[in-house]
């Protein structure tokens, strides 16, 4: 027996060292000077893109994704995390600055920064882009299939969309995400989409009940192709998958209610524990070149917060969707972040809606 | 004995069908839609490899994949290797082994977000960056049952006279582990270790946890890129993940029995 315990701790040892070396492998990963950890989306940006910065500034670029800003802010409030550039929609900014997550990188100092749109130089999540800078925008309208509604055009009004003709009745579908519908009827009743008083709640409800039984579906999922298969004629949508939706089926439109139509705008932030912040600089630097941010819509089908136009390809610009008509500047309403008596009032108006 | 009642009671048939129906229907929705041509998830046009021919050129797939694949061969090394030793050290009786054999196997009953707080909160404390290093720690930490348990069951079955005999026979603690515990007990490693790779593959809260730069494995991705709508694209995914893993399973499962018949 003893000479037994004997033979297996002298094997225990070997393998004891065994395990061990599989730990110190990896615990001497020393810090490249030259590389960036780019935390996006997901499939929000176009891989061969960090290919061309990586050519010509030497950074080597290690991309993850995430699926919302809720798990961006997890990851960050977690620590440890250690990503160099991130993409935090505006709805979630103030909650970053606040919480002291993201670094002062004063973007209006790059030298870049000369060609981002005027309108996205001073935002007001961001007073004097000291935090961010911008990156995609886009708008949540309505798209429709013109030849199959009754004269070939829709009033530029969310009332095609709220009280549908009795034509499209039962052939539209509706955004599956609460904000996005509330944000809508807000601004088609002309009430402040993060009012706190019941009685705006009420006539919201009223206005989406009234709508509910002409709808075929509340759905966010494939909102491209629900709109290029024909499986709906009208439905509430997003510019960009509008547009990759009329590339399939030309007869879609897309329409900015001048009732106000919801925009939102993604921004490059650096959160304060990166670790590499010059190597975050350049990049976000490098992508308010024209030629940058124009690949990115080109791929991504949204425009960008930089003077681009004339790069972006010919099948996006000739659309109303992505390249926006200079007088429908003024229906653009920035989604706003709403103080959580709003958001409970929302959300009541959801349940009981979706209930 | 027990067993022979319950299939004499009434519908036992009708209602196991049911449940069965209800597990695997999902899954063969799945892999169906996997092979439809149409975009949309519930539209049925025509069969089509089109989907798997966009998940093969998708460079965020194959860097998750190549993620997944490096999680896993590692974790599977280190918690096989562990998990040998520790089975070799435990499989005696002595005073605290129902203690010991409990800890080593907590893994499986601890629920794993519990287990994904704590190992995130421990790197917080180390000060460790999150990152590859940090799932493939984690990964090893809850592959070692699955790897431990056939290579304990084995060395229970193991003819203890066999090491004996080469004891008699002047062989060195070396050589009898060399040439009789481990060609004895080869079986259950190799089934341990795939069970562990296959966990490994699988695990979406432990690495979601402790994920930073650079770890996105495939279920991870799976997860951020549904928010941007149900593919196709996923359905196939979905579909090669449970190929591998029903094809490593039947593997490990083989070799537990040929190790039984040997």
């Amino acid at each position: 027996m003893n000479r037994k315990s004997m033979k297996l701790k002298k094997i225990s040892h070997g393998v004891v060292g065994l395990a061990l070396s599989c730990f110190t492998v990896f615990a001497a990963q020393a810090a490249e000077p030259k590389e960036l950890f780019f935390y996006n989306w997901t499939d929000y940006y176009p891989v061969d893109l960090l290919a061309k910065f990586e050519k010509e500034t030497g950074i080597k670029v290690t991309m993850d994704g995430y699926d919302s800003n809720e798990t961006l802010l997890a990851k960050l409030q977690a620590g440890g995390a250690a990503y160099d550039v991130i993409v935090p929609s505006q709805s979630i900014m103030r909650t970053l600055i606040n919480q002291d997550l993201l670094m002062e990188i004063d973007a209006s100092t790059l030298p870049n920064f000369q060609y981002v749109r005027p309108a996205f130089r001073d935002p007001s999540f961001d007073p004097g882009r000291k935090y961010s800078a911008p990156y995609l925008w886009g708008t949540t309208g309505f798209s429709y299939d013109s030849a199959r509604v009754p004269g070939g055009k829709l009033d530029d009004s969310w009332k095609e969309f709220f009280e549908p003709r009795k034509e499209l009745q039962g052939q539209i579908a509706a955004l599956d995400t609460s904000s996005s519908l509330i944000n809508a009827a807000s601004h088609y009743l002309n009430i402040d989409e993060c009012s706190e008083n019941p009685q705006d709640a009420k006539r919201i409800l009223e206005l989406l009940q009234k709508q509910k039984p002409f709808l075929k579906m509340y759905s966010s999922d494939n909102t491209v192709d629900r709109m290029a298969s024909g499986e709906v004629i009208m439905m509430q949508n997003w510019n960009g998958s509008t547009a990759r939706a009329t590339l399939q089926k030309n007869t879609i439109k897309y329409v900015y209610p001048r009732e106000g139509v919801a925009m939102f705008q993604d921004n490059f932030a650096v959160p304060k524990s990166a670790p590499h912040p010059g190597n975050a600089k350049i990049f976000i630097d490098w992508m308010m070149k024209p030629e940058n941010a124009a690949a990115v819509s080109n791929a991504i089908a949204y425009d960008n917060g930089v003077q681009s136009e004339k790069l972006i390809d010919e099948k996006w610009r000739v659309m109303d969707a992505i390249n926006m008509p200079e007088a429908f500047a003024s229906r653009l309403r920035p989604e706003k972040e709403c103080s959580n008596k709003a958001r409970e009032l929302q959300d009541r108006i959801w349940s009981k809606l979706k209930g | 004995m027990i067993a022979l009642h319950l299939k004499k009671l009434p519908l036992t048939r009708e209602v196991s069908l049911l449940i069965l129906a209800y597990l695997y229907v999902p899954i063969f929705v799945l892999i169906a839609y996997s092979f439809n041509a149409n975009r949309s998830a519930t539209v049925w046009t025509e069969f089509s490899f089109a989907w798997y021919g966009r998940i093969l050129a998708n460079p965020s797939i194959q860097t998750a994949a190549l993620n997944s694949i490096i999680v896993a061969s590692i974790a599977t090394v280190c918690a096989t290797t562990i998990a040998l030793l520790a089975a070799l050290a435990t499989y005696r009786p002595f005073y605290g082994q129902k203690v010991v054999e409990g800890g080593i196997n907590l893994p499986l009953i601890l629920p794993e977000i519990v287990t994904a707080v704590a190992t995130l909160l421990l790197f917080m404390a180390l000060g460790i960056k999150l990152g590859l290093l940090t799932v493939i720690v984690a990964h090893i930490g809850f592959c070692i049952p699955f790897a431990y348990l056939p290579i304990r069951a084995r060395l229970n079955d193991l003819d203890k006279s066999l090491l004996e005999a080469a004891n008699d026979l002047y062989a060195n603690p070396w050589q009898v582990f060399r040439r009789v515990t481990l060609p004895l007990l080869w079986p259950a490693v190799l089934s341990g270790s795939v069970l562990a790779f296959v966990v490994s593959l699988d695990d979406f809260i432990m690495t979601f946890f402790v994920a930073g730069p650079g770890s996105t494995t495939l279920p991870v991705y799976i997860f951020s890129a549904i928010k941007a709508g149900v593919t196709p694209e996923i359905n196939a995914i979905s579909t090669l993940m449970l190929v591998i893993s029903i094809v490593l399973v039947v593997l490990a499962f083989w070799l537990g029995q040929r190790g039984k018949q040997q």
